[in-house]
């Protein structure tokens, strides 16, 4: 497992660790090689290698496997959580506290003793047709009321980003796509420290909203085109049937992901290049 | 795009020339970056016999015999008329790409440092001469306005033949790929040159008096930009900027085989055929922002990237440090990153000289801004990166320093502007 992607399991463990209200002084990590552990300094994680608590020991601390496999044939008085990996508790092993498996695989043998057990099922349940339409009716509902706030209050902002998408759809697209990869990718960096995760996640949310201002500016332009003469209402149809089309796009393979990728960052695009449509866009002025 | 509407109103001259210019200018870039500056470390350390270090040393000697070459040969174009003088620019590329034709044939014979001495040389000379002239045909063949789109296609072209192309970085492998692949390019510059074809003379007829039409490069409107101005030194200080970093980085880069071999060098194709598509899209993005945009605002996007980049290579480093243990497959963000900003720079450095001057000017500023930002900057990185080898600095500290460095020029630019805006509101100017 390299580093890139051992690190976002770390940041799991340690916010677990924070969630779980336990300050641990020490938390020692393995990555390779065979270890038998007798004692735990207040957490173990198990990131590669195999790690085996023998049946002789009993150890206290949290264990987590982020990969590798963990073997338990003797008593652990804790915690273990499974991120990824294997955890293997053998007949006659003891975990006092709780065995949750998050991810990766978990044996437990018959003979074995477990305080209690929890499984988290990752799995992505499929959605009734009525939960999907009623999820995107809802989506349907706000960003349509959004859009008609928005051309009812402050028109030119919409139209000021509207031009820069309709005239300007490179310039707005080479913006859009630079700005978010290189944004998501710094977001996701400041994310591994730690430090910066509050803003982090201040950035992720500041960048959502971008784009679901871009969706607002996309249901204004189709509302120009519908036969609805208030405009405020218009732009809340157009911003319904916008996201109507989103989810259908999102239906069709590869051809519709990069369609929705392009309209996304065409409307990123526009709203950076125009100050969220504070100034309108001018190309600079070149002569010849 | 003013070529677009050339083809679709058949000018067929002017779409030609640009042709011809994205051809030469690919060529020749292709054959700088590959075959020089990668196949001579080879020749030196493999074929010669020498170290890496004496290697660099006599790349750093390279480098400013070029930028002195070019220079002495940008000022002469200017004074004698050479500049607006397309026929004889057309004489001297065949004669530097004939030179260039037999050192490339020869340099897998070279096996003494005399004999590596005397091919250093020549490459100087005949690169100091070959791109002051070959940048100058920017006004003969480009209009104003599509230079940033050209440019972009040079680099495109360029960096994505010089990663998709499986070649190992081996002096007998270019030599064997460039030597039968300049024949064309001597025999086209040399019938251009002939002037002994009537239907080829009235095509150069046509040609030679396009500069007339294009007029004076895009940042030339404000005012005259000459050596004497700010208008142009600061341009070639933030180019400067760019290569020095560029260069004192990949220099480690390359000498790291974990690094290399995980991007550039790597045995999977996929790898290097990613590099090469981001490096083509890098490209065609860096031509729509120059076209759109100040300059300044790209180089502000190329100093954010190159500080971007380093971040993530250091982390990594940093990352794979904190945990020994852990296998260390380095990221393929990094190099695409890294792809992504060297398309950036290429592109503007491509466009900038040009639109920096008239056909007064050109070659004295194609000479010394291409020469500092470009042969300068990488003598003095040679340089400083060989002192950090001396003074063993380790991987993360070297490419921290590079990292620091990139941040440092984003900032001062950053600030300077706005300063710069912020003096223009005190005096009055609302513009």
């Amino acid at each position: 497992m390299s580093p890139t992607e051992i690190v976002p399991l770390l940041v799991v463990v340690l916010l677990l660790l924070t969630a779980s209200g336990v300050e641990p002084d020490r938390m020692d990590v393995v990555f390779d090689g065979d270890h038998e552990q007798t004692t735990i300094d207040d957490a173990l994680v198990v990131g590669g290698g195999t790690v085996t608590i023998p049946a002789s020991a009993t150890a206290s601390g949290e264990l987590f496997v982020v990969g590798g496999r963990a073997r338990i044939d003797g008593h652990l008085d804790g915690n273990v959580t499974v991120l990824a990996g294997n955890l293997t508790v053998a007949d006659g092993a003891r975990i006092t506290g709780e065995l949750r498996t998050i991810g990766g695989s978990t044996s437990v043998a018959p003979g074995a003793t477990v305080g209690s057990r929890t499984t988290l099922d990752v799995t992505p349940r499929r959605s009734s047709p009525a939960e999907t339409a009623g999820f995107l009716a809802l989506q349907v509902l706000v960003v349509g009321s959004l859009a008609g706030v928005l051309a009812r209050r402050w028109p030119d902002l919409p139209a000021t980003v509207g031009d820069a998408i309709t005239h300007h759809t490179v310039v707005s697209g080479v913006v859009g796509s630079l700005a978010g990869a290189a944004s998501l990718v710094l977001l996701v960096y400041m994310a591994f420290t730690i430090v910066l995760l509050p803003v982090s996640i201040v950035g992720l949310v500041a960048g959502f909203s971008l784009v679901v201002y871009g969706y607002l500016v996309y249901g204004f332009l189709l509302g120009r085109l519908l036969p609805i003469e208030r405009t405020d209402l218009s732009a809340a149809v157009g911003a319904g049937l916008f996201v109507v089309v989103i989810e259908v796009l999102g239906r069709i393979p590869i051809a519709g992901a990069l369609a929705q990728f392009g309209l996304v960052a065409v409307a990123l695009g526009a709203v950076l290049i125009t100050y969220l449509g504070l100034q309108r866009f001018e190309p600079a002025d070149i002569p010849g | 795009m003013r070529l677009v509407t050339a083809i679709r109103e058949r000018e067929w001259p002017l779409v030609l020339g640009a042709a011809l210019f994205v051809s030469l200018l690919t060529a020749g870039y292709y054959y700088n970056i590959t075959f020089v500056q990668l196949g001579l470390i080879d020749l030196g350390t493999r074929l010669v016999g020498m170290s890496s270090s004496t290697v660099s040393l006599w790349m750093g000697a390279l480098a400013l015999l070029t930028f002195l070459t070019a220079v002495v040969v940008g000022v002469t174009m200017d004074r004698r008329g050479w500049s607006r003088d397309l026929r004889t620019k057309f004489r001297l590329l065949t004669l530097v790409v004939t030179v260039q034709f037999v050192l490339t044939a020869v340099a897998p014979a070279i096996r003494t440092v005399p004999a590596f001495g005397a091919w250093i040389v020549g490459c100087s000379l005949a690169l100091g001469l070959g791109f002051p002239v070959s940048f100058s045909l920017a006004i003969d063949f480009v209009p104003v306005p599509d230079r940033g789109y050209v440019a972009a296609a040079i680099t495109a072209l360029t960096y994505f033949g010089a990663n998709a192309l499986p070649l190992a970085w081996s002096i007998d492998v270019f030599s064997a790929l460039l030597t039968p692949a300049m024949v064309p390019g001597v025999l086209v510059l040399a019938v251009l040159s002939s002037g002994r074809i009537e239907r080829v003379e009235t095509l150069v007829d046509e040609w030679a008096t396009q500069h007339e039409r294009f007029g004076r490069g895009r940042f030339c409107d404000d005012g005259p930009v000459t050596v004497r101005t700010l208008a142009f030194w600061s341009p070639v200080a933030l180019l400067f900027g760019v290569f020095f970093i560029d260069s004192l980085g990949f220099l480690r880069i390359i000498e790291t085989p974990a690094l290399v071999l995980s991007s550039w060098q790597s045995p999977d194709f996929g790898t290097r055929l990613a590099i090469a598509v981001v490096h083509a899209v890098g490209a065609g993005m860096a031509g729509v922002l120059y076209v759109n945009f100040d300059r300044n605002g790209l180089f502000l996007w190329i100093f954010a990237l190159f500080g971007f980049t380093y971040v993530l290579y250091t982390s990594d480093l940093r990352v794979a440090a904190f945990f020994p243990g852990a296998a260390s497959d380095p990221s393929i963000l990094n190099p695409l990153f890294y792809s992504l900003t060297v398309s950036f720079y290429t592109t503007l450095n491509f466009a900038l000289w040009p639109d920096l001057s008239t056909a007064e000017t050109i070659g004295t500023h194609a000479a010394i801004g291409v020469g500092m930002a470009g042969w300068l900057a990488t003598f003095l990185s040679t340089a400083v990166a060989l002192s950090l080898e001396h003074a063993d600095v380790g991987l993360l500290t070297h490419l921290n320093l590079v990292n620091a460095l990139a941040l440092l020029l984003l900032v001062a630019l950053a600030v300077g502007l706005y300063s710069r805006r912020v003096y223009a509101l005190a005096r009055g100017d609302t513009a």
